[in-house]
């Protein structure tokens, strides 16, 4: 069954009352690079935190990989089936070493100490952070490496699935692209599926193939990429537009495709579009 | 024209850390222009506008050579609250600049700090308040509004100083797109205003390219190329080897201008609607039905 | 191009209280007609004079009046609710104490229920102090749910508070209020992580509390390099210098005008504060032998 979380009429409220989301139904499958997209306010992150158990539905249903996160003392499973990166490394950083704190999600679900030590080193070769860090405090490490090391104490649970808020916010576009390559590898080559949680539309043009679309609580659109986009007036309900490639051939339709979302698909398609 | 900012064989060095983080920086901004200031992270950019404002060398310690002068005065030799009347600088982080209990408070601090009396304060704290669009939301608490908000209430507590200059590093890397909106919405006002030099980093481009009268491109302490927008976007691969995406449309029409399909002469368009117009005339150019 | 801005969505609800750092104010309330000082000088009065009230029956009034006032003051009782495990536990703890370490006294007057013995001075004693203690804590509810932040630092101020005292109050309150905030998050972050604390020993969830220090120092730091970077750009002095030397304007402080309704009820309270004082310690008016529920269940006993 290559279906992992099933999300069924969510609702959610929160405790002071305000509402985030509503009767959202969406089903996730395996290998699958999601981007949640909309405005502040919109239920995206609040969406995201109900796929992990983090926030449990006030009505409807989010059942992971067959566990219904409403359950009693699942977290322990959940973490293992989802992971969520947050936006802040330094939220996430609270052990006094690199190779603790990677082992910190192992250790808590109880894995004999063999099993632990051989997903850190797994982990860390993944994600990029040398064993001549493992010492270090994390406090002391440059941004991009501490952003590494959340991902790695992540990666350690073994998720299939992998939510990450905001993972370009702050950077430039070099490091963004490393960022999301290897996120993209993690998707290809290992075969998780990726949700991001991200404003920048450009990268959500070349990296996911899915949008999900979330305007003041429901879900506006659920489609793939070049289809979301195409639709600039749904987009604009939440406050997002496409990319300036993807406007220009929209401003300029039906001359140029309104569904375009690079600039090197912008010249392929260009000549095609001149010649008719 | 006057100059508002001159930056003379400018050199930093952090103590505790062996590299120079400015390598010999020269930089001469004139009064009521827009300058862009743009570059890879780590490059120098918010080091050159800490000079500039004056935290370097007030607030950090290390080696400073070369002279930054602010309409004809040191800054080295400048106070902070003389610097502060200047020169506004905002930061990128809204929760970290907003230290007071309500938004009027917090829009008063800077101008009580600079001795004004209180019809003055409020004439200043209105017109503030209304250029950033924040009117309704001076009663409110840092916990009732969003992060977007708290950016606008920063800019209008440094505008409400009324600074010949103002500085901005990074004011949208934090901010969600409505925000961000609102924010590049200032700043074209700030600019049509006309009266006030404006510096902003960023790496949002793509809003930064149609408002900068100059961009300058910062790598490794130094300034690589300052030019206005035409010319200085005219090598967009040199730019990405340095860290810096041009602008979509601007990178298309470079193409457009490769297949002969845009003329040489004319300047690369920066936004949307000079995009727009140049790929309709390529598009006629080929001869469409 | 300009942004607009568009109106609360349909369907979300207009929020009748606001979020203060210590809990939960209304928007509208009659009690902001009034100077921050007089409701600071509302707050003494409520929160000190129950220390020279013993008897049981006068606090418990006091309490109803605070009530009252809350209701008056449109304060949503609701909210209240988040003191109810404080209250019932400090109930709880109190008499706990007194069952088990009655004290020893030859003049206490054992009293059987069931397999229990209780000693009836020292649990009427408890019982007087559970309700000063209640009214002195609604004293403290009633002023937080009444007041923001800056009503308390104006208050200060009015009263001749140096400002930077104020600031580094206000400043304080502000970092915490942001410490909180990060807290939560992190406590997401951990529970993303497989931490659950329900299902922790106590000494465990104490060694977690320990933790959690690393990482909100490690965000106090940065943050506190940024916020002091901020402060120079506005021109801030530790010393609250104004350029040119001279008066600090305090604008915040000239919003607020004392009017005569405020003057009055200072005045009241002031009055009933020391004539409390006076009753007390100088005729005691209000020691527990004179309480009539005391003396009901005196006459029960067979005390006299």
């Amino acid at each position: 069954m290559s279906t992992l979380i099933e999300v069924s009429h969510l609702d959610y409220v929160y405790p002071d009352g305000t509402p985030a989301v509503f009767d959202v139904n969406l089903t996730i499958d395996k290998s699958e690079f999601i981007a949640f997209i909309g405005q502040n306010g919109s239920g995206k992150t609040t969406l995201s935190k109900c796929l992990n158990g983090l926030l449990k539905p006030t009505s409807g249903s989010v059942i992971v990989e067959g566990i219904d996160t409403r359950s009693r003392g699942v977290i322990k499973q959940l973490v293992t089936k989802v992971g969520y990166v947050f936006q802040n490394p330094d939220h996430q950083l609270f052990n006094d070493s690199v190779e603790k704190e990677i082992a910190y999600g192992p250790r808590n679900i109880g894995l004999p100490e063999a099993e632990v030590m051989a997903r850190v080193r797994e982990a860390a070769a993944v994600a990029g952070v040398g064993p001549d860090h493992f010492a270090t405090h994390p406090f002391f490490l440059t941004k991009g490496l501490r952003q590494r090391v959340a991902i790695a104490s992540i990666l350690a649970l073994k998720p299939h699935t992998i939510v990450v808020d905001e993972p370009t916010t702050g950077q430039d576009m070099p490091q963004s692209i490393e960022v999301m390559n290897f996120l993209q590898r993690l998707w290809k080559e290992e075969g998780h599926t990726i949700i991001i949680i991200t404003h920048e539309m450009s990268i959500v043009a070349r990296y996911a193939q899915r949008v999900v679309v979330l305007g003041q609580g429901r879900v506006l659109l659920d489609r793939a990429t070049r289809e979301a986009f195409a639709q600039p007036d749904v987009l604009k309900q939440t406050f997002v537009e496409p990319p300036q490639i993807t406007r220009l051939g929209q401003v300029l339709n039906p001359h140029l495709p309104r569904d375009v979302l690079t600039v090197e698909e912008m010249q392929a398609r260009f000549e095609a579009a001149r010649k008719k | 024209m006057a100059m508002a900012v001159v930056i003379k064989d400018l050199e930093w060095k952090y103590e505790h850390t062996t590299q120079f983080a400015l390598r010999g920086v020269n930089l001469e901004i004139p009064e009521n222009t827009f300058l862009g200031l743009v570059g890879a992270n780590e490059q120098g950019k918010t080091t050159l506008i800490n000079c500039i404002k004056g935290l370097i060398p007030h607030s950090f310690n290390g080696v400073y050579r070369g002279s930054v002068e602010v309409f004809g005065q040191v800054v080295k030799d400048t106070t902070s609250l003389h610097l502060a009347r200047e020169v506004g600088l905002v930061f990128a982080d809204p929760e970290a600049q907003f230290t007071a209990m309500t938004v009027e408070e917090e829009l008063v601090f800077g101008l009580e700090n600079v001795g004004y009396d209180i019809r003055k304060i409020r004439a200043r704290l209105e017109w503030a308040a209304e250029v950033t669009l924040i009117g309704d939301l001076l009663d409110k608490s840092p916990y009732d509004i969003s992060g977007g908000q708290k950016q606008r209430v920063a800019i209008a507590c440094v505008l409400a100083m009324d600074p010949r200059i103002v500085i901005m590093d990074e004011p949208t890397s934090m901010i969600d797109p409505l925000g961000k909106q609102f924010i590049f919405d200032i700043l074209r006002k700030l600019k049509e205003a006309g009266d006030r030099t404006i510096i902003v980093v960023e790496h949002n481009i793509e809003q930064l390219a149609p408002l900068a009268d100059q961009l300058a491109l910062m790598r490794a302490g130094q300034i690589l190329k300052v030019a206005p927008p035409d010319e200085f976007f005219a090598d967009p691969d040199f730019l990405v080897e340095q860290g810096v995406y041009s602008p979509e449309v601007t990178l298309f029409t470079g193409w457009l201008r490769r297949q002969g399909r845009f003329p040489a002469s004319a300047p690369l368009p920066r936004d949307l609607a000079g995009g727009v117009a140049a790929a309709r005339a390529a598009l006629d150019m080929g001869g469409r039905a | 191009m300009t942004t607009t801005v568009e109106t609360a969505p349909a369907g979300v609800r207009a929020p009748k209280m606001r979020k203060t750092l210590l809990g939960y104010i209304p928007i509208a309330s009659p009690f902001y007609a009034y100077h921050p000082v007089t409701r600071l000088a509302m707050y003494i009065f409520f929160g000190v004079v129950p220390i020279f009230i013993d008897l049981p029956e006068i606090n418990f009034v006091l309490l109803l009046i605070m009530l009252g006032l809350l209701r008056w003051g449109k304060v949503d009782l609701g909210r209240l609710r988040i003191y109810l495990p404080l209250i019932v536990s400090v109930a709880i703890f109190m008499f706990t104490m007194v069952l088990i370490f009655p004290g020893r006294d030859p003049s206490y007057t054992p009293v059987t229920i069931g397999p229990a013995t209780l000693y009836y001075q020292p649990v009427f004693f408890t019982f007087a102090s559970y309700w000063r203690l209640m009214a002195m804590l609604f004293g403290t509810i009633l002023y937080f749910s009444t007041n923001r932040e800056r009503d308390t630092l104006v208050a200060l101020r009015a009263v001749r508070l140096p400002f930077i005292a104020s600031y580094v109050i206000g400043l304080s309150i502000r970092s915490a209020g942001m410490f909180m905030e990060d807290f939560r998050t992190i406590r997401e972050a951990e529970q993303a992580r497989g931490l659950d604390t329900g299902a922790m020993k106590f000494s465990d969830q104490v060694k977690l509390y320990m933790m959690y220090l690393i990482p909100l120092f490690s965000i106090a730091l940065r943050r506190a390099d940024e916020i002091s970077n901020a402060l120079f750009a506005r021109g801030y002095t530790l010393t609250g210098r104004v350029e040119g030397g001279g008066q600090r304007s305090d604008y915040i402080l000239t919003q607020y005008r004392m009017q005569l309704k405020d003057w009055v009820w200072i005045v009241i309270f002031g009055v009933l504060f020391v004539a409390a004082a006076v009753a007390q310690y100088g005729f005691g008016a209000f020691r527990l032998i004179h309480s009539p529920l005391n003396l009901y269940l005196r006459s029960l006993l067979g005390i006299g």
